[in-house]
């Protein structure tokens, strides 16, 4: 092999990074892209102040162990129904990569929306693309410095938000801004608001699109969900090529030209710096910015729009386009039936657990009346958000009895309560050495709320 | 055409460092939630040790353990994929 060839090598997966300088850009899909940002970082700042009979709506309270959603309190047990929702936004994202493309990277991802907002701050505060591109090119001077450190400034400011944010969805956000203004948080409260605050620093102010290219797992496997009628922007070549420039008025025809009119405004706009001409490419986040773009030019040379355009491999050739097919109705279907299933069980699932512990350090005791005893921790758990009584029973062995200290047992909401639970069975009644018992516990006054749990009773054998 | 080399050498620091520091954070995440949502952290300490830990101490220092393991992980999977592009590129030339 020759050496030349080793500096031919396709680089582009590690090319050396560019600063992108992505130009403002107006129109339709910008408007659609902005009022997105707007909505999403709505939610994210506002909803840990929302509260729900009483406490914080959305609160993941790690502390406590109990994470509410609204009217729902789930507890470690109930890892499944996480886990099941998190199963359901990747498969939403398969479904909606299949019927829209990339619409998730260009309008609603965290790292679109945030570096969006950086991009904003930062047009504020430096100026347009080509005041951008001059001031970090100009020598260090006072005025630079001054107009650096502001942005920093507000860019800090703005991170240190959204960190403080991030963790009032885990710990109560009102508490947490009291400690904040009397300086008594915690030293990991302290710790994940500024590492949270420094991760958003770090990838909306300067990471940017690198993060898309380099580290989202998305971006590399999203092709797989595409087809030929998948949503794409593409730019139309039998349209626009021969591209060149031209004067307005002149005729295409005779100048032997196409409708591009190579102004690369589309590749400015772009803020991961592709140039849309040359295909679909991985980079490409679809977030539109090139169709707003070349919109705006084409209407300047008073050309019909879409030279930039929103299509599907089959529609720019001309063929039939499907929206239900296989691929999209398979996803919709298992979508859909995860969903019911998650549903039936958030509605069957009954806010009540029993927990039976035999008491290990006697098997069994006999009472002066001659029957056998074996003695049980019972932990019960009402995960309702009332306060409830509860009746216990239990049955397995004839004539079984079972002692209490008291007959009703009464349990906070959203708590456990331990108790001392007592079985005494005639050892003639047992058909062998360990018996299989089932504690039965039956909410008063809420017939749904009812659980049992299985023991074992174990007694002296028959020899 | 003469194979592609994998070049490992033109890896860009921060992209390796992207490749060990970020899988590892992600499955750290998993692997925190799906630890302490089976085990408290209180179980965890040995009785005869009278510690009181703080829940958020216990996640935080969890993750950050379960984040080393990965890095560990990451680091190894990346120094001989890099190691073995290099002793091929060395039989290719």
């Amino acid at each position: 092999m020759q050496p030349q060839n080793t500096n031919t090598v396709e680089p582009t997966l590690y090319a050396a990074h560019k600063k992108i300088y992505p130009r403002e850009v107006s129109g339709y899909f910008t408007r659609l892209r902005m009022l997105s940002v707007v909505v999403l970082l709505g939610i994210y700042y506002l909803l840990p102040f929302l509260q729900w009979n009483g406490r914080q709506a959305l609160l993941f309270d790690l502390p406590a162990r109990k994470f509410y959603i609204f009217g729902l309190t789930l507890w470690p047990q109930d890892f499944i129904y996480l886990a099941a929702l998190l199963i359901m936004a990747g498969l939403s994202l398969f479904f909606f990569t299949a019927l829209l493309g990339r619409v998730w990277c260009g309008y609603a991802c965290p790292q679109t929306v945030w570096t969006e907002a950086y991009l904003w701050m930062e047009r504020k505060i430096e100026g347009n693309r080509g005041r951008r591109m001059k001031l970090d090119k100009a020598p260090t001077s006072a005025a630079k410095l001054r107009t650096k450190a502001l942005k920093h400034t507000v860019w800090i400011a703005f991170s240190l938000w959204t960190g403080f944010t991030f963790v009032g969805y885990f710990t109560p956000i009102n508490e947490l801004g009291g400690r904040l203004f009397t300086g008594d948080l915690g030293p990991w409260e302290t710790f994940w608001i500024l590492f949270y605050s420094f991760a958003t620093y770090g990838n909306a102010g300067f990471m940017r699109e690198q993060v898309c290219k380099y580290m989202c797992p998305y971006a590399r496997f999203q092709s797989a969900m595409f087809d030929a009628d998948t949503l794409i922007v593409a730019y139309h070549p039998e349209r626009g090529e021969p591209r060149g420039s031209r004067r307005r008025g002149t005729d295409l025809k005779q100048a032997g030209l196409g409708d591009c009119i190579d102004c690369n405004v589309c590749v400015q706009v772009c803020p991961t710096g592709i140039d849309i001409r040359d295909g679909l490419q991985y980079e490409c986040i679809a977030c539109s910015a090139c169709i707003d773009a070349c919109d705006e030019i084409m209407d300047k040379m008073s050309y019909p729009r879409g030279l930039i355009r929103y299509t599907t491999e089959n529609a720019a050739v001309g063929k039939k386009q499907h929206i239900l097919r296989p691929r999209v109705m398979v996803y919709a279907t298992i979508l859909l039936i995860l969903f019911g299933t998650l549903l039936t069980n958030l509605l069957q699932r009954i806010p009540l657990e029993l927990d039976v512990i035999r008491d290990r350090n006697t098997l069994y005791r006999e009472t002066r009346d001659g029957l056998i005893e074996n003695v049980y921790t019972l932990k019960i758990l009402n995960m309702d958000s009332k306060a409830h009584r509860y009746i216990l029973s239990a049955d397995g062995i004839e004539g079984m009895r079972l002692l209490l200290d008291q007959p009703e047992i009464e349990v906070e909401a959203g708590s456990v309560h331990e108790l001392i639970a007592r079985l005494q069975a005639d050892e003639y009644n047992m058909e062998e050495r360990s018996v299989t018992v089932e504690f039965q516990l039956q909410a008063i006054e809420a017939n749904h709320l009812k659980t049992t749990e299985e023991a074992r009773f174990v007694g002296p054998g028959k020899n | 055409m003469a194979s592609v080399s994998p070049l490992p050498e033109k890896i860009p620091g921060i992209q390796k460092a992207i490749a060990v520091f970020w899988p590892s954070f992600a499955t750290a995440i998993v692997a925190t939630g799906l630890f302490f949502s089976a085990f408290h952290p209180r179980d965890l300490i040995p009785f005869d040790l009278d510690l009181d830990v703080n829940p958020l101490a216990a996640y935080s220092i969890g993750f950050f353990l379960f984040w080393l393991l990965g890095i560990l992980s990451s680091y190894g999977t990346m120094y001989f994929i890099v190691s073995n592009c290099q002793v091929l590129n060395k039989q290719q030339d």
